[in-house]
Order: C-alpha cells, then sequence, then structure tokens
C-alpha cells in the first residue's frame, strides 16, 4: 500500500483523539540531533474544524479485534484497514519535524494480535526516535490497556506524555458500549505511572542525570453524551482523576456518531456545546479552587448551556457580590465572572500603583459586559446594577450577542496545559 | 511642555530618550516625535549615539530586566507615533523596575505594553507558523511577510531546534534573511531574491502533509471560522497546507 494511503486511514482514524497539546515539557535539543520542546507548547497549524495541530496524531494501525460501540475502528466496521511499520512512522515524524510542521508525534493505535505486541511497537518507534534519530522533539503515547508494566515503564522513559484512555465516564457504560475493555485495565496502568513519574521526580531531585519519566505529565480522554452520565458525575470522576491519580489534563470528547447501533443514543450534531462547557467547568476545578459540587448539585446535575459555569455560580450566590476589586483577595477576584487567572493577576499588580477604576479594569482586560454586575471600584458600581437574579439574568443573556449562540469549541491553549 | 526630535530609528529613540532622562525634564511633560525635515518644525533635535543608546539599555538591564524585553519586542512592532509613550514607559521602569508592566491603568504602559505584546504573539505564531522547504543542495528555506519584524528571534529559535541542518529564513517585506550554517547564526539583507529549485522528495513530503491536514479534521465539526481566527488568512500565502485553496 502506498504510504500516501497508510497516512489517509490513519491519520482519520486518529482524528478522535482530543489531545493534542505539546506543552509542558521542556527538553534541550542535543549539538548532534533533532529538535526541542517548548514549555508553553506551540501550535503549527488549524485543521478544518478549527482544532490545533500540533502532533503528527496518528494511528500506527487501525486493525482492531475489539468492538466497542462508539468506535469508528471496530472490527464490525467495514472499513479499509491499514498497518504503518515503525520505521514509516519514525521517517514521517522527522521529515515533519524538520520542514517545522510538528512539535512531534502522538502516536495511539488499535489493538489487533494483543495488548503487548501492540504496546511493544509503539514504544519501539518512540525508542527508534529517541535513540537512533536523537530526536528531542515531543512525544506522546498512548497506553494500551492490558499491556505489561515493564511496557508502560519504556513509555514513560521514552515519551514526553503518556495517556490511558478512560473511554467512557462510568464503569456501567463502559460495560455496555465496551465490553472487551475493562476498568481495571484502564486504571492499573494510570496507577503505575502516577507512581513512576513520583519516583522519577525525587530521583531527579537527587540527580540531574536520573532519567525523566513522562515529564510533561499524563492525561485521559473521555467520550461525552454517548452515555447517560451527568456533567456533576463527569466533574466528580475528573476531579478524582486530578487528585488521586495526578493526572495532568483530562479531555473530553463530543460523541461523533460513526456507527449504527442499537446501544448508542441518536443525536443530530456532536454535543458541542457541552463539551465546551465542561472543559470550562474543568479549568475552574484546575486553576479557580472551585469543587465539582459548587459548580452543580444533584438537583441540577448538567451545565447551564446559556451561561459559562462561574456565571451561573454567581448567579446563584448573590450574597457573595459585589466584590471590591481594590480590596479583594487573587481568590475572590478570581470568582467574579469575566475575570481569568490573567485578569485578576493584573489587578493586584495595577492596584499597588493606584487605585482601578472601571476604565482601568477594560485596560487590564477584564471582560467587563460580565464582570460589571458583580464588583464596585473603589467602592463605586459600574451604574446603578439591579441585583435580582431574575432579572440580572435576563441582562446577561440580552447584554452577551458574543457569549454564546454558536457552539464555540474551546481551543486548548498550551498556557496551563 | 519640552519638544524633542529624533531621526526615525530605533537606535535614534533609545538614544533621545537617554538625552532626556539625562537632561531631568519631567517626562510627563515632554513630547518626542521624528524629525519630518519641515521648514518650521519645532523642538530641539538630538543626535543618535549608540554608545549612549547601549549604556541606557545597559542601566535598565540591571534596574528591569523585563521591562527591556518589553522594549525589545516594542521595536519589533516598527511602530511610530508612540515615542512619548515609551519616553514615559522608560522613566517609569527606572523609578519602579520591572513591576512598571504591571502598572497597566498607566495610559503610556499600556500602550507599550499593547504592542510589545502584538509583536510578542507574533514571534510566537511564526514558530509555530514557518514552513521550511528542502532546497537541491540539501539546504532549507523558509519564507515569510510577518507584520513585525520577528527574524532575530525567530532564527534564535530554531538555531537550538533545528541545529542539525543548514537553513534561510526569508522575510520578503523587508528583504531581510537569517542563516544558520549548522554552527553560527548571521543576518543580511537581499536586494534581490528568487525561490531556488526545490529537492526531487520536496513536493512528495508536502503531499504527506496535506493529506494528513485534509484527514485530520472532523467532518462533523467543520469551523472555518474557528480556524480562521486562530490562523489568520495573512499567513497562508507561505503555508503548505493551505496551497491551492
Amino acid at each position: 500500500m502506498e504510504l500516501q494511503e497508510k497516512i489517509t486511514i490513519l491519520s482519520g482514524a486518529a482524528r478522535y483523539d482530543a489531545s493534542c497539546a505539546s506543552s509542558g515539557s521542556s527538553r534541550e535539543g542535543s549539538a548532534c540531533g533533532v529538535g526541542n520542546t517548548s514549555q508553553g507548547g506551540i501550535c503549527h497549524s488549524w485543521s478544518d474544524d478549527g482544532r490545533c495541530i500540533s502532533l503528527l496524531k496518528i494511528l500506527l494501525s487501525n486493525d482492531c479485534r475489539y468492538d466497542c460501540a462508539y468506535c469508528v475502528n471496530r472490527s464490525s466496521n467495514p472499513v479499509p484497514r491499514a498497518s504503518f511499520t515503525a520505521r514509516e512512522v519514525v521517517d514521517l515524524t522527522m521529515e515533519f519535524y524538520r520542514r517545522n510542521y510538528i512539535e512531534g508525534l502522538f502516536l495511539s493505535s488499535a489493538v489487533n494480535v494483543s495488548p503487548d505486541h501492540t504496546m511493544e511497537e509503539m514504544v519501539r518507534v518512540a525508542e527508534i526516535l529517541r535513540n537512533e534519530e536523537r530526536f528531542g522533539g515531543y512525544i506522546h503515547l498512548k497506553i494500551i490497556p492490558g499491556s505489561s508494566d515493564e511496557l508502560v515503564r519504556r513509555a514513560g522513559l521514552a515519551a514526553d506524555r503518556i495517556s490511558v484512555n478512560i473511554e467512557l465516564p462510568s464503569h456501567e457504560s463502559l460495560q455496555r458500549l465496551a465490553p472487551q475493555k475493562k476498568k481495571e485495565a484502564i486504571l492499573a496502568p494510570m496507577k503505575l505511572i502516577g507512581t513512576e513519574a513520583g519516583v522519577s521526580l525525587v530521583e531527579r531531585r537527587k540527580s540531574r542525570k536520573a532519567p525523566r519519566f513522562a515529564p510533561a505529565g499524563q492525561s485521559t480522554q473521555m467520550i461525552i453524551g454517548a452515555s447517560p452520565e451527568t456533567d456533576l458525575q463527569i466533574l466528580q470522576l475528573s476531579q478524582g482523576l486530578y487528585r488521586k491519580m495526578n493526572l495532568k489534563r483530562v479531555y473530553y470528547s463530543a460523541f461523533v456518531p460513526v456507527n449504527e447501533d442499537n446501544r448508542l443514543p441518536v443525536l443530530s450534531a456532536p454535543p458541542l456545546l457541552r463539551e465546551h462547557r465542561l472543559y470550562q467547568a474543568d479549568w475552574l476545578l484546575r486553576f479557580y479552587g472551585f469543587s465539582p459540587e459548587e459548580i452543580l448539585s444533584d438537583d441540577a446535575p448538567n451545565l447551564d448551556e446559556s451561561f459559562d459555569p462561574k456565571t451561573a455560580w454567581a448567579l446563584r450566590h448573590p450574597e457573595f457580590f459585589p466584590v471590591e476589586i481594590n480590596r479583594a483577595d487573587y481568590a475572590t477576584l478570581l470568582r467574579v465572572p469575566g475575570i481569568g487567572v490573567v485578569s485578576a493577576k493584573r489587578i493586584i499588580a495595577a492596584r499597588r500603583f493606584a487605585p482601578v477604576t472601571h476604565e482601568g479594569m477594560k485596560k487590564i482586560g477584564v471582560v467587563m459586559k460580565r464582570a460589571k454586575y458583580f464588583i464596585t471600584c473603589s467602592g463605586r458600581p459600574f451604574d446603578k446594577i439591579d441585583q435580582q437574579p431574575a432579572r440580572l439574568r435576563q441582562r446577561l443573556l440580552l447584554g452577551d450577542g458574543s457569549e454564546q449562540k454558536q457552539p464555540r469549541q474551546l481551543v486548548l491553549p498550551g498556557l496551563f496545559a | 511642555m519640552n519638544k524633542y526630535l529624533y531621526d526615525g530609528t530605533p537606535e535614534g529613540l533609545v538614544s533621545a530618550i537617554g538625552a532626556i532622562l539625562e537632561s531631568g525634564d519631567d517626562p510627563e511633560k515632554t513630547v518626542l516625535g521624528i524629525r519630518q525635515d519641515t521648514l518650521f518644525e519645532e523642538g530641539l533635535f538630538l543626535r543618535t549615539d549608540s554608545a549612549f543608546a547601549e549604556a541606557l539599555f545597559g542601566r535598565l538591564r540591571q534596574r528591569a530586566p523585563d521591562a527591556v524585553q518589553t522594549l525589545w519586542y516594542f521595536t519589533m512592532a516598527e511602530t511610530s507615533e508612540l515615542e512619548t509613550s515609551l519616553l514615559r514607559y522608560i522613566a517609569l521602569a527606572f523609578e519602579h523596575g520591572d513591576r512598571v508592566n504591571g502598572y497597566l491603568t498607566h495610559p503610556d504602559v499600556k500602550a507599550v505594553v499593547a504592542i510589545a505584546r502584538k509583536a510578542g504573539r507574533e514571534l510566537h505564531r511564526m514558530k509555530g507558523l514557518l514552513r521550511f522547504e528542502q532546497l537541491r543542495d540539501g539546504s532549507w528555506l523558509a519564507r515569510m511577510e510577518p507584520d513585525h519584524n520577528v527574524i532575530q528571534p525567530l532564527a534564535r529559535h530554531f538555531s537550538r531546534r533545528l541545529r542539525a541542518q543548514e537553513w534561510f529564513i526569508y522575510d520578503a517585506r523587508r528583504h531581510s534573511a537569517a542563516h544558520w550554517n549548522g554552527h553560527a547564526l548571521s543576518f543580511g539583507n537581499l536586494e534581490q531574491f528568487s525561490r531556488p529549485k526545490l529537492s526531487p522528495e520536496e513536493r512528495v513530503v508536502q503531499q504527506h502533509w496535506q493529506t494528513f491536514f485534509k484527514t485530520i479534521a472532523i467532518p462533523e465539526r467543520k469551523n472555518p471560522r474557528l480556524q480562521q481566527s486562530n490562523m489568520p488568512a495573512k499567513y497562508w500565502k507561505y503555508l503548505t497546507e493551505k496551497q491551492g485553496e
């Protein structure tokens, strides 16, 4: 088969993987090698669906023995099958990298013979890149659930980031839609990776020469909307993964119906707005000090589609507002809709010089069309504000033409990934 | 109000700022602009003095390294008409050190930092969007037309990244070029430029990349507006994946 045709089949099959980050790792290139990595990550292009391309995202093979309901590569689908050799992936990565098309490689695969068989081949790609090509760019390897600890360790030593897909947000859904995959086979390597990464950090504190294990951390992905879990359940799961498994990122992927299967819901379009709201809520967990139970409750377990989750929280908590911009501490500023991590820091830096006024807030970059209802500057509100929640809701909805209407897809800036 | 003029070069700008700060004039009551060579122009012309400009940079680097970085990005923007803001920004940087970059509620600080940030953003963008092509002799060429004059820091980035290959970066807007020979960087201007012949394999790899680019998008999620807002059309001219559109 022509290489061109393999690329078509195996990048087409990889496009449902959400992750494309190239951040979180800083690797100096060597004098005789090619490539380095940048802590903040670099996007190299944006595909026709608007998502950033930073890695050569490709499957080693789409020839799968599993038959998961949601997956385009499931064994019962009559799709063209292809497999790369390790050398082909290595050469493609190098050719693309030298032309500055990519930051590195994201390699995943279907499982044909056995998890170990596939994992071994994927690890070999990464090891050839590192050892023979002296490649210093970014490598993200998917771990095949069920592969041996030894292979997971080798993967972690060769790659910058490794990830195990959780696939679906609950054990029951996994059983129903991917009966050949087992929860334990997914969680065991996650735990192992967390432990190994911790050990490596300790060793590196003792000696700079100690090997680095997945320096950009581990991530996972789950499909949203193929199964009945609520947003609250999903966020609680994510919080658990961040806290207990020490994950760097959880990716949410709106379910795209690629198969006819009566176990799957019938959707007219992928739930992109829901995906977007989940990413916003995930951000609140990681950088804003919110807990899942603050964002959602058993009475209202799903995210509001009309408002971003922080605005929705603010509308439910009028007692917290208004926040005085010139006195509030960082954590309090972060709770104001329209004020993000960057603008909260800028407010604190600017008010050392002079009190911040409404005009100053705009200069700092605060989204005033949201923030103005929730703040005072040196005691002065923006204008006579009606704090009555129902009317405030209405004003935010009407005044916010750009807030939604069109489901926006989250762009994942490398900055905090 | 004191009025001063300089010759319009970045060096002239920095040395004029140095001279004004030394004179003891209050920067808040001083205006600085480019000399237009008209008959009745008002203001005192300050001569460019490279050594003086260098000395100012040196002192500022000690006092406020981040502000020097901002100043460096600001000059990449090749903007005119903000000289007075820059003068006041630098005066504040000497007074407050690096904290000055946090004083975004000050109109001059805001103006300078905003321009510098724009240039910095384009530099970062070009690190991703620059495309190298292999030439017949085995060396590599990347062409670009950025809004800001980012070739120097961009070339430094690639001198670490693509250390083992010989390459050129050509800025078609400014007719300037950077060259990495595998060991050292050099910069120069090209009055005439014609694109050399590509290596025989180059077309094949470009096709591979175009195929990848096309198939990696999820058809059900097509979003050309989002694509354009992240990757403005002004960059497409030199993007391999956008050729033939």
